[in-house]
């Protein structure tokens, strides 16, 4: 079993008074709770803190927690000889040899001590008598905008709480396969009935919910269920109008460039975005820019000084019109 | 190993939760959540319905009305404040994404930039 040092997680001393311990928490829980922090890696830090408050919060596990000593995080340790006698009496840990200690998270330990080993992951009512419906499990799921688009089957390897026949929480491999629905969108919630935690006296499973991440696309950008690319044009091709071959997430397709075409223009190909569960599908933005050569040789030299010549288009012409009022 | 797949399901504006499923989903107290409604929080399909229908998307809302209530030990009231801060949040950095989506020669948006909804 790894040690954590709940103390140093909550930034108190070790003979921190409940009020102190609930400071902390409020403070870190502002800074990391997932729900209000844009914070990096914001989920991981507030399930640390989360857990150090919920065992320093109760008298009872803060003094299990006090017994097992002062180690350093993430060393390996045993609880003393005695503890399971001093605080695990009646609990499943009371007649664990010392070897029965090393796939159990410490967390799972204290809070099995309590009776108050499910519950907070996912809402369902916990610590009560009688059947208790299996915990949920969230996953954050990154996936390609190709298979956001087109649905995909994903395989997740998640690592869950699951409790023996004795009641003791173990940290378990689970592996599970889930089709992913056409058309999801980055930052869309999914939930998987029946996939979470197995359910004690005959209740029924938790659920699995997948938060969805959509990878950043080297060529398109998404918004909600629309998609934009950028779509650069030679001069000539602005001005005189072309057909271009364009990418979508569904295969290249034709599109006709109307002659006078200025940079910034959106070009909408309908339908062509993510599906919509309601069927009707987003739109494709080809987002035109007007790009120029750097290098030319003599030959186009030649035409654009000819062009310059002839032509009396003057781009700047709202200037004089702007320097006039 | 053969493991049977398991279909994920849209938490969206498309498909319905009754009020008893979504306290199931939610964790959320009878109590609690019919103060959430009361505090415009989360909205029935048809409010004067006899028995509230939600689209499922309110599962989402409900979850996290449950998390701020129970990790910031706040009541319906403060939660649906909050909620409705949130909300605005995420709709402006919704905004700021399709602005950013649209914006010529912005580039695909690097990993550090994608914004969560």
């Amino acid at each position: 079993m790894k040690y954590k040092d709940y103390y140093k997680i909550l930034g108190v001393a070790r003979d921190a008074s409940a009020d102190d311990i609930k400071k902390a928490y409020r403070k870190l829980a502002r800074k990391y709770h997932p729900d209000v922090s844009k914070e990096k890696n914001a989920e991981e830090n507030f399930k640390e803190v989360s857990e150090a408050y919920e065992t320093l919060r109760d008298p009872e596990k803060r003094a299990a927690f006090d017994q097992l000593g002062s180690h350093a995080a993430g060393q390996e340790f045993r609880p003393p000889p005695d503890w399971s006698q001093h605080f695990a009496s009646g609990s499943p840990f009371e007649t664990m040899g010392q070897s029965g200690f090393e796939d159990i998270d410490l967390a799972d330990l204290l809070a099995g001590l309590t009776g108050r080993a499910r519950g907070r992951s996912g809402g369902r009512a916990g610590g009560r008598e009688g059947p208790i419906p299996g915990p949920d499990y969230e996953a954050m799921v990154r996936i390609s905008l190709e298979q956001a688009f087109h649905g995909a089957e994903i395989e997740l390897d998640l690592s869950v709480t699951e409790y023996d026949d004795r009641g003791l929480a173990h940290r378990v491999p689970h592996r599970i396969k889930v089709r992913i629905p056409k058309g999801v969108t980055d930052g869309q919630k999914l939930r998987v009935p029946g996939k979470g935690g197995k359910g004690m006296q005959g209740a029924p499973p938790g659920d699995l919910y997948l938060d969805i991440q959509v990878q950043p696309h080297p060529l398109f950008r998404t918004s909600g269920q629309d998609l934009y690319v950028d779509l650069p044009l030679a001069p000539w091709e602005a001005v005189l109008g072309t057909s271009v071959e364009l990418p979508t997430l569904a295969g290249a397709v034709s599109l006709k460039v109307p002659a006078g075409t200025r940079a910034g223009q959106q070009l909408r190909l309908a339908a062509r975005g993510l599906s919509r569960p309601s069927g009707k599908s987003g739109d494709l933005f080809a987002i035109v820019s007007i790009v120029v050569p750097t290098v030319v040789n003599e030959r186009e030299r030649s035409l654009y000084r000819e062009l310059s010549e002839s032509s009396n288009f003057d781009p700047r012409a709202h200037f004089k019109l702007g320097a006039a009022a | 190993m053969n493991i049977d797949t398991a279909e994920a399901l849209s938490l969206d504006e498309n498909s319905e939760v009754s009020f008893s499923q979504l306290l199931v989903l939610s964790g959320l107290s009878d109590n609690d959540l019919r103060e959430l409604v009361d505090h415009g929080a989360l909205t029935p399909i048809d409010p004067n319905a006899s028995s509230w229908m939600f689209t499922s998307y309110c599962v989402v809302v409900a979850r996290k009305a449950s998390r701020l209530s129970r990790d910031f030990e706040l009541d319906a009231h403060a939660v649906s404040i909050l909620l409705g801060f949130v909300e605005k949040i995420e709709a402006l950095e919704s905004e700021l994404h399709a602005l950013r989506a649209g914006a010529l020669g912005h580039g695909p948006a690097a990993a550090s930039d994608t914004v969560s909804r």
